[in-house]
């Protein structure tokens, strides 16, 4: 079976080879990372990480809103690597997952995608 | 058996009231979300001022996995058992939110350093009952029914988690959620065969954090739920709309007779009162309504963020804390259908009134508070949760969450931040952590609910 490529940019850049069907958090807590998790169903967003390169499917994933997507962040306990990745992981990724959210409203199309509405049909 | 005076608690809130001062705390801390892989864990904290440890901590009991998120806890039986001699009130039920997982821990075997005695798998609790995110824990006689926010995927309204003295899970409590559709608090009043549930949002909504548009589309609760308690079935809704956006802690008077209540509307940041009206009809009105506050660097003014209310054991005073401003306060609720502001102290908060309080930085706002049976002294922590925190309170990932008391007038009213008791959380010995509620072993007035 074709094993990705993980590369953890903040912590050396180590490097573990993981399962494309299995999910990200599963692999790599098996190979001894130290990685924040809680629900492990995708819903809590603790187990978030920041993807750097490479593709993951996390279709799964219902804690991200589109602009937390768009910054490049993924829910390693759903996400599957589709191709080699690099990964930021840990609470030390975290910078701008949180936002105080008077100060720093979300945009329509920002939202989660269940409520979000698509840029082409703003404006 | 006899009927009396053998089991745990008190024959009365006003018999409550003159049990003795409590002299040990246990409170939770959490490393979820701080970013330090650390187990979330129950601190014991010496509560007696002729003690040399007094104002610390003075054991943890870490739990066994790391991202609980501890959030609330509960006795495994209260003054609801009192005429029971079987019972003992020795165990402290505690959740963790994000994992699922009850940690049951024992108390009373060494009140000073309690001990992990069993733990039901939130694996388990998802299998047999399809529910998650565990919150509000009551017992029920000697039966144990805890809120659980989502079902097995996180999503509302979740439903009634119904254990056995035990431990042991029975299965559901509810026999229908009817068209109920989140859950949050509880509390129950016998005597009136009624139960009233508030609403927070699904777990998939509030777990990743606060996204205000979100109330907007519905995804937040504005609704208060009256079950026939009996019949374990929602029987009336109360639509509270604008005012109760996003209704938490509810609180019923402690007087078992009495049908009058409470919820604080977090966001709305408005106390509503209901009571049973003459007919028999259950009514509900807004007894307290905190204004937005102007803040130099905000575009709209901040709201006060009901984060908790409790009431005292003889039901005479009210407190809430808002925990955007950064301020405590006390209504007499005397008549519940005018509450009258009558103390007030401030601590941390977004409005910067008091940055520093006893010496240390505190970050957060007043949040969970427990109040001593004899209503004398307030017990305050600063953490909200995790996800919460980091988005209002960035910096609390480096200092930490802190504990204070306040002492506090039952004669005229009137509040004072006591000046000798502070707890730092941002001193642990594994880094900063985060305290949030608080139990005493002898009961305390969130706890103690009479049949
Ligand atoms: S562990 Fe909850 S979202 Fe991954």
């Amino acid at each position: 079976m074709t094993q990705h490529r993980i590369t953890i940019a903040n912590r050396d850049n180590a490097v573990y080879r993981v399962d494309p069907h299995k999910p990200l958090l599963t692999s790599l807590l098996d190979q001894g990372v130290d990685l924040p998790y809680g629900c492990k169903y995708g819903g809590c967003i603790t187990c978030a990480a920041r993807l750097i390169a490479g593709e993951v499917n996390q279709k799964a994933q219902v804690a991200l809103n589109n602009r937390q997507i768009n910054d490049g962040y993924v829910i390693l306990c759903v996400a599957r690597p589709v191709t080699d990745c690099t990964l930021e992981i840990g609470v030390e990724s975290h910078g701008d997952l949180y936002r105080n959210p008077f100060l720093d409203p979300l945009a329509a199309h920002e939202l989660k995608a269940d409520i979000a509405t698509p840029l082409e049909e703003k404006t | 058996m006899t009927e009396h005076c053998c089991g745990p608690g008190y024959a009365s809130p006003s018999e409550a009231m003159q049990a003795p001062r409590e002299k040990l705390l246990y409170t939770i801390a959490i490393y979820t979300g701080t970013g330090i892989q650390k187990p979330d864990y129950l601190c014991t904290i010496d509560a007696d001022p002729d003690s040399p440890t007094y104002s610390q901590v003075i054991s943890r009991l870490e739990m066994p996995g790391i991202g609980d998120e501890l959030h609330h806890m509960g006795w495994n039986a209260c003054s609801s058992c009192h005429g029971d001699a079987d019972m003992e009130r020795k165990y402290l039920i505690v959740p963790g939110v994000r994992s699922t997982n009850l940690h049951i821990v024992d108390c009373g075997t060494d009140p000073r350093n309690p001990a992990l005695h069993k733990i039901v798998k939130g694996s388990d609790i998802k299998a047999r009952t399809n529910l998650s995110a565990p919150h509000t824990v009551h017992c029920l006689g000697s039966e144990i029914i805890i809120s659980m926010l989502g079902d097995a995927k996180g999503n509302a309204p979740g439903g009634y988690l119904h254990l056995n003295k035990d431990f042991e899970i029975v299965g559901r409590w509810e026999n229908s959620m009817g068209d109920i559709k989140f859950g949050y608090d509880f509390w129950y009043q016998p005597r009136h065969n009624v139960m009233v549930s508030s609403e927070w949002a699904a777990p998939n909504t509030f777990m990743p954090g606060f996204d205000l548009e979100e109330v907007g589309h519905l995804k937040y609760g504005r609704e208060l739920h009256f079950w026939d308690f009996e019949k374990r079935e929602p029987k009336q809704t109360m639509y509270l709309g604008e005012d109760g956006l996003i209704p938490l802690e509810v609180r019923f008077h402690h007087n078992p007779d009495s049908s009058h209540g409470f919820v604080g509307a977090a966001l709305s940041a408005n106390i509503i009162h209901w009571w049973k009206d003459a007919a028999g009809e259950w009514q509900w009105e807004k007894i307290v309504d905190v204004g937005n506050e102007p803040h130099p660097e905000w575009p709209i003014p901040v709201p006060g963020v009901i984060s908790v209310i409790l009431l005292s054991m003889d039901d005479r005073f009210l407190y809430l804390c808002n925990w955007l401003h950064g301020d405590i306060r006390q209504y007499d609720i005397s008549d519940p259908h005018n509450a009258k502001l009558t103390g007030q102290v401030w601590m941390g908060g977004l409005l910067d009134k008091a940055p520093f309080v006893n010496g240390v930085k505190v970050t957060g706002g007043p949040q969970m508070i427990q109040l001593s049976l004899d209503g004398k002294r307030l017990y305050v922590t600063t953490s909200l949760f995790s996800t919460w925190d980091n988005q209002f309170y960035p910096e609390i990932r480096t200092n930490g969450g802190c504990m204070l008391m306040v002492n506090c007038d039952t004669e005229t009213g009137g509040m004072e931040i006591d000046p000798n008791f502070v707890v730092d959380f941002g001193k642990e010995p594994n880094g900063p952590s985060r305290c949030h509620e608080t139990r005493y072993p002898g009961g305390d007035c969130t706890s103690d609910i009479w049949v």
